[in-house]
């Protein structure tokens, strides 16, 4: 099964800690060589960013940042797992680093199992 | 939010809503994702398998016990090892009749032995290392150090392994337990091999991975939840493995090997199972994550700069179609070229075989069946569908239909498999006879 792990946060927080970064990295490290993760990576702010939306017939693109977000995606991991419960302990684990990691940071993981290819679309 | 742990220190743990996700399901996913370097401290510590797994079991249930109410420690793994140290130590305070274990057990655990918890974290790789050249250790079955590797260093459950390999619980259970015993018999020792063993006992352990992988890859037919998907399992020992071998090229080239098969999963079964061959795969359906991991992996080994061996041989080739945007642009000449270093790496009918169909596709029909010739009487291919189908199919590129016939339907009639017979069948039909 494979996962998408979406670690969504306030971005107005800050730069991390650097022990965030530390921790962090050894925790991701261990995940790649467990095998459990296999692709992982940073999101640029939403400054960058730029969403294009189809409403009432007309299409709108709008750049960052976006006054109404209060979380938005920071980071992505992907994640082979052979269980969901597996995929959540990883994300509890992430967000564990931070509570220890990054005095008063809120945020968190968004655990999405990416659909296999003969599953075909599926509604909402 | 702070909460005192079990011990009294007052370190920050996880609490868990009630109802979603079942704390239960948790614990154990926390557990499981522990075990092996757990198990495999323990074995360190006592060098003894089954007490190393019963010991392990117990700090579950303590788990199971104190999780619920505690929360999840910050360091979970660090937390088990705590627990089942001090029931190891309890246990053999207890047992009068064990006296004399417990003084082996004192004089194992040595100072050095028992690191504070933080520094315990350099010596987990190592653990695991030596634990996975036990359970691949040459005195056992090859289907034994699967089942044990599976077990100690995957994390599976008996009944788990024992569906993978369709075989009862039962069954499993006792190949387990005998395995374990063989390994106590024969003195097995829990060691890092220096020097040449290690070249051989790594070998060993490559092959039990790559056995697990294509116990797994030939039972893919049909969507099958229950079972467990080998295939996974063996990327996941061959990543672990990667990670803690570094300098050896063979086992990056076996990593770079499963992911780059493992990228075609998708790709090499139809709508209804039935098996699609590599030129005629849908490419767009081959997972590209799996094949730029693949390609990486293949780069490392290649970089360590020693000799290509069987896995970064098979790598490379896989490389070579994972490369192709189309089938027509596969480079069958540096395919055929490879074979050549496998074929003298590894000389086994199989790959003269496979060597023969690269050497048809980049030179020729009639070159391939140069290399075939010798093969006719070949006692490991005899019986099997494999010869007379790539004869058949360098015939019909030659032109020569009939005898392309002749030969397919002699390979429909020996292969065991009925979906391959059916295309053994059909190519029969598309000749222009």
């Amino acid at each position: 099964m494979r996962y998408m792990v979406l670690l969504r946060m306030d971005e107005s927080a800050g730069a991390p800690p650097a022990e965030l970064v530390g921790a962090m990295g050894d925790a991701m490290q261990q995940a790649f060589a467990s095998g459990l993760m296999i692709d992982a990576g940073g999101l640029a702010p939403t400054a960058q960013s730029t969403e294009v939306r189809l409403r009432g017939g007309s299409v709108m693109i709008t750049d960052g940042p976006y006054a109404e977000a209060k979380e938005v995606a920071g980071g992505y991991a992907i994640l082979e797992t052979r269980s969901h419960e597996e995929a959540v302990e990883n994300a509890r684990r992430m967000i564990a680093i931070h509570q220890q990691y990054w005095p008063g940071w809120e945020g968190a993981a968004e655990v999405r199992r990416i659909s296999e290819p003969d599953e075909g679309p599926t509604a909402g | 939010m702070m909460r005192p742990a079990s011990d009294g220190q007052d370190v920050p743990s996880v609490t868990i809503a009630e109802g979603t996700p079942a704390p239960e399901t948790v614990i154990t996913a926390v557990w499981r994702s522990e075990s092996v370097r757990l198990i495999a401290a323990l074995v360190r510590i006592t060098r003894d398998l089954s007490l190393a797994e019963d010991l392990a079991q117990d700090a579950l249930v303590a788990a199971l016990e104190q999780w619920p109410g505690d929360g999840i420690p910050v360091t979970p793994g660090a937390w088990l090892l705590a627990v089942a140290k001090r029931r190891a130590v309890d246990q053999f305070r207890q047992s009068q009749t064990q006296r004399r274990r417990l003084t082996e057990l004192g004089h194992r655990l040595k100072e050095n032995d028992m690191p504070d918890l933080d520094a315990q974290v350099d010596y987990i790789e190592d653990d695991v290392l030596r634990l996975i050249f036990l359970t691949c250790h040459p005195v056992l079955s090859p289907e034994s150090r699967a089942a044990l590797t599976l077990r100690l260093v995957g994390g599976l459950t008996t009944e788990e392994i024992a569906a993978a390999f369709l075989v009862k619980s039962s069954t499993m259970g006792q190949r387990i337990s005998r395995a374990k015993r063989t390994l106590v018999e024969s003195g097995a020792t829990v060691e890092l091999p220096a020097g040449r063993e290690r070249r051989e006992r790594l070998d060993d352990v490559l092959a039990v991975i790559y056995l697990i992988f294509n116990e797994g890859y030939a039972a893919t037919a049909g969507p099958d939840w229950i079972r467990p998907d080998l295939c996974s399992e063996a990327l996941r020992l061959a990543r672990t493995l990667a990670a803690m071998v570094p300098d050896d090229t063979e086992v990056h080239g076996l990593q770079a090997l499963l992911e780059l098969q493992a990228s075609r999963t998708h790709a090499r079964t139809g709508t209804s199972g039935e098996a699609i061959l590599l030129d005629d795969q849908d490419r767009a359906r081959w997972d590209h994550l799996l094949i730029r991991r693949g390609l990486a992996a293949l780069s490392r080994a290649e970089e360590l700069g020693q000799p290509a061996g069987v896995y970064t041989l098979q790598a490379a080739i896989a490389a070579c179609h994972a490369k192709a945007r189309t089938a027509k642009e596969t480079d069958w000449q540096q395919i055929a070229s490879l074979y050549d270093l496998l074929s003298q790496a590894a000389r086994n009918p199989v790959v003269e075989v496979n060597r023969a169909v690269a050497y048809g596709r980049a030179y020729g029909p009639k070159a391939g069946l140069a290399i075939l010739a010798p093969l006719a009487d070949d006692s490991v291919l005899a019986g099997s569908h494999l010869l007379p189908s790539v004869r058949g199919d360098l015939l019909a590129l030659a032109g020569r239909s009939a005898e392309a016939a002749a030969e397919f339907r002699r390979a429909a009639a020996l292969t065991r498999n009925e979906r391959e017979r059916q295309v053994l069948l059909q190519r029969v039909e598309r000749l222009q006879l």
